[in-house]
């Protein structure tokens, strides 16, 4: 287990490394997907083989695809030199991560978490999506947070349709030419 | 098997403990911070936005395995945070493409205005 935990650990941080610091989009975006590939390792080791392949299927294959579309009507040939892709403000966003990163690992280490052991998520998917339907005691919210979430996919279908769509009569598509 | 090979494959095979995954996720947030600040491309932040979301949830999925009175609620609240992570991503790509369309670029710096 430990082994597995190294190097999904440091597949999840170089490949998340190299989305940050890739110069070119497409790299950074199947990079992306090599990483959540990682954190769905890690799912499989916490006992959530539903949630990883969840994860994969949403994840890895659909924000990867949609965020390839969106790299394929949106980028022009550009110069890919680090003054271009990154802006004035890098060291000081470094030491800004750096500062988060080593606050947030210095506090979740050193606080005493009391009898932890592996093994109580709902390993069974019938306990998981007894969970997740508000079903089991305990678990009473997810009935409303379930129906919120669903009016909330609802809303982001419609606004994406509404945002994106061309004003009628207004001229071709642009992003396709190039 | 002598006793320090014995030993080696216990580490090897021992569980890891909590904090390392916590760690794990601390530092994959602090990463996915770093480039939402620092890259000028709005699609290559919105991959980063998605790195801090992923982060977010390995954290709760590693509270709701190892603490014992957490119930492994924190597995169907990642299924939410999932839900909600692609609704972002959907309408923030819709936001670059209509900004693309009037500006022509998709650089976050060139990009500061509301008028449209």
């Amino acid at each position: 287990m430990t082994l597995a935990f190294a190097f999904l650990a440091v597949m999840t941080l170089v490949s998340a490394l190299g989305v940050v610091l890739s110069r070119n989009v497409v790299h950074s975006a199947l990079l992306m997907s090599a990483s959540f590939l990682g954190v769905a390792g890690f799912f499989v080791m916490l006992n959530a083989p539903a949630l990883a392949a969840f994860q994969i299927l949403i994840y890895v294959g659909a924000v990867t695809v949609v965020i390839l579309f969106g790299i394929m009507f949106t980028q022009r040939p550009q110069v890919r030199r680090y003054r271009t892709i990154v802006n004035r403000q890098g060291w000081w966003g470094f030491f800004v991560a750096l500062g988060v990163g080593a606050f947030l690992a210095y506090v979740l280490s050193a606080e005493d978490w009391g009898a932890t052991r592996a093994g109580n998520g709902p390993r069974e998917v019938a306990a998981f999506g007894r969970d997740l339907l508000g079903v089991s005691p305990g678990s009473e919210i997810f009935i409303l947070l379930f129906e919120v979430a669903s009016v909330l996919l609802l809303v982001a279908l419609i606004a994406a349709i509404v945002i994106s769509r061309r004003k009628t009569g207004v001229g071709v598509d642009r992003g396709v030419e190039e | 098997m002598p006793p320090q090979v014995q030993h080696l494959l216990d580490t090897l095979t021992a569980t890891p403990p909590l904090e390392s995954y916590l760690v794990v996720g601390a530092i994959m947030f602090a990463i996915g911070a770093w480039g939402a600040l620092i890259r000028r491309n709005a699609v290559v932040v919105f991959m980063c936005v998605e790195i801090m979301i992923n982060a977010v949830n390995l954290t709760l999925v590693a509270f709701a395995d190892y603490l014992p009175n957490a119930g492994g609620l924190g597995v169907s609240y990642a299924v939410l945070v999932i839900a909600i992570a692609a609704a972002e991503i959907a309408v923030g790509l819709a936001i670059v493409l209509a900004v693309f369309r009037t500006r022509r670029t998709v650089n976050v710096d060139e990009v500061s205005s509301m008028r449209g």
